[in-house]
């Protein structure tokens, strides 16, 4: 019979995802990483954590530095309580026994310690100056060893710091149930924070990079959503019944509109009225189906001001609480912490309309692209099993243009439903059209429509009218 | 004056002992409560200067035993601290000073001067 483990939280939010469960009670972990990863402060803000769940703790340094410089640091953290410094987290330096009597000496002094705080949890900070006295009497594989078994007697867990550069046939890697690696690197001008579950034992972690971020809460780990969501975390019941997509004429087109938790990808130019299209989608949300625009590239108020312009009421369907509006900034993000911030805004008020402008906003923050066919393959399978039509813009590079640059073909088999906007000269005059060129499960009209604009949102009368080139943005009438 | 120092991190540690040196005591330092108490023992100092947080027996618990025993409770103790501060302070019966980190270290050499002074002890 397979047995589970008894486990407690890290704290740190998205880590215990990592690591199955969070970490395994009694066991021993290698936390490494450069200078400036944020090992000392995962490591307190574990620390902390375990302290505020009524446990013990013990911090015990090997730093060459002192614990008030280290007290001043974490004090700009929001998980750093002053009020649990020698109550229930105690930080101890064992540099001057280690000098003094060496590494058998701190093993003989940390079992004391364990026992008399009746402690929980050991954080070992430096364990590379560990390295640097091994010479005398220990080494440092025996040391973690002992430790390690001295600790689990008590039903104690260790972390190991360390900014080594522990190497796969390291011994104290052999020695440890887990490693944890953090790393700080550049990629192109901006600095990306990943870390990886090496090794854990007793438990299937979620493999690979996943990205972490140091803010004022301490750190934020954000699992790789493909590897979070391999499968989604509902059953996924569609319903057959489309949901009216609030465009006038649109629903007489597609068999009554959208079908209920499908994506859309809507593809088109700048200045097409993809945005307009979204607007329109939202506002027929209601309290019962709740709709929620994520977006890139407008503020909240411009996206009011732009609704208003259209002849929307944008603004009281959010005074309702019918819409909601998150504005993600097309600056420096990451891109998991984004979906993750989509999907938590999604379930805390049941979101049914979804508008986002645009996939390619996702894309942006990717900092390994070829990942992006798994990731959307994971959001997209979520949002469906929330039930959750969905609405995603993708911005054509070229006004006017013969070819049309959609996402790759693996993005948009993700796609339930494929519609197509663009400008299109004729006659000397600029008109809109759109094009429906798929939808799920249900039969639709697949000529192109000319798209109106004027006061009442966005709507469409009929069919383009009969010309060849349309897609390209430049058509020429049908000879009579 | 014979002075007993009690503290785990050893830059606070070193600093503290080349500075009372420099003033003309004499120091003898240990790393951790237990050490110390068995340093107050064998040497039976003017005065302990220790640090709160530290392993195996806190600045606490060294101040509790030496207040136990009759040979020893006459010993004047400073505390410095870093986060126990408040704690130190509303244990008046056992620690005579109690100095904050950081703290200014010329304030702590005349607090040892002055108590040095009231023992008859320069």
């Amino acid at each position: 019979m397979t047995q589970t483990l008894p486990r407690f939280s890290t704290g740190i939010p998205g880590l215990d995802t990592v690591f199955g469960g969070g970490f395994v009670e009694g066991a021993s972990y290698i936390v490494q990483g450069q200078p400036g990863a944020g090992k000392t402060i995962l490591g307190n803000q574990i620390a902390f954590a375990t302290a505020a769940a009524g446990k013990k703790v013990l911090y015990v340094t090997l730093l060459a530095e002192t614990h008030d410089r280290l007290f001043q640091s974490l004090s700009t953290l929001s998980f750093f309580e002053k009020g649990r410094l020698g109550s229930n987290i105690v930080y101890v330096s064992v540099f001057q026994t280690l000098t003094r009597e060496g590494l058998g000496a701190v093993v003989d002094l940390l079992r004391k310690e364990t026992k008399r705080q009746n402690a929980s949890l050991i954080v070992f900070d430096g364990l590379l100056n560990a390295r640097d006295r091994a010479e005398t009497d220990l080494d440092v594989k025996t040391f973690v060893a002992e430790v390690q078994s001295q600790a689990a007697f008590v039903g104690c867990t260790v972390l190991f710091l360390t900014s080594a550069g522990i190497h796969d046939e390291s011994p104290e890697h052999t020695m440890v149930d887990g490693v944890l690696e953090l790393h700080d690197e550049l990629v192109g001008v901006r600095t990306v924070r990943r870390l990886r579950a090496r090794k854990s034992r007793g438990s299937a972690a979620l493999g690979g990079y996943h990205q972490y971020e140091i803010g004022n809460e301490g750190i934020s780990v954000f699992p790789r959503i493909e590897a979070a969501f391999h499968v989604p975390s509902a059953t996924d019941n569609p319903d057959p019944k489309p949901l009216r997509s609030g465009i006038q004429g649109f629903d007489e087109i597609t068999g009554g509109g959208l079908p209920q938790g499908s994506i859309t990808l809507l593809i088109g130019p700048s200045g097409c009225g993809k945005t307009s299209f979204g607007l329109n989608f939202l506002s027929a949300s209601s309290r019962e189906e709740p709709g929620l625009h994520f977006g890139f590239y407008e503020s909240p108020e411009r996206l009011l001001l732009k609704a208003n312009a259209l002849g929307l009421d944008l603004r009281g369907n959010v005074a309702r609480e019918e819409v909601d509006i998150l504005w993600q900034p097309l600056t420096e993000n990451l891109i998991d912490k984004m979906a993750y911030r989509l999907l938590d805004a999604v379930s805390a008020r049941g979101v049914k309309r979804l508008f986002i402008d645009s996939l390619g906003g996702f894309e942006r923050a990717a900092v390994h692209p070829p990942r992006l066919v798994e990731f959307f393959a994971a959001l997209t399978n979520e949002l469906r099993a929330m039930g959750v039509t969905a609405v995603g813009t993708w911005e054509l590079r070229d006004l006017f243009a013969s070819g049309v640059a959609a996402p790759g073909p693996e993005i948009s088999s993700l796609l339930d439903n494929l519609i197509m906007m663009r400008q299109v000269e004729i006659r000397s005059e600029y008109k809109r059209v759109l094009s429906v060129l798929k939808i799920r499960d249900q039969s639709f009209q697949a000529a192109p429509q000319e798209v109106y604009i004027d006061g009442h949102g966005l709507a469409i009368r009929g069919q383009f009218e009969q010309a060849t080139g349309i897609s390209t943005g430049l058509a020429k009438p049908l000879e009579a | 004056m014979k002075i007993v120092v009690a503290e785990d991190e050893f830059l606070i540690a070193d600093l503290l002992v080349v500075c009372l040196e420099e003033a003309g005591y004499e120091v003898h330092d240990a790393p951790h409560g237990a050490d110390a108490l068995t340093l107050v023992r064998s040497l039976e100092p003017d005065l302990v200067i220790t640090d709160f947080m530290m392993p195996l027996m806190t600045g606490l618990e060294l101040a509790e035993a030496m207040k136990a025993d009759s040979a020893l409770q006459g010993i004047p103790i400073i505390l410095v601290s870093g986060a126990q501060g408040g704690i130190a302070r509303s244990r008046a019966d056992l620690f005579d000073l109690v100095f904050d980190k950081p703290y200014a270290m010329d304030r702590l050499l005349t607090a040892v001067a002055d108590l040095g002074r009231e023992r008859g002890q320069p």
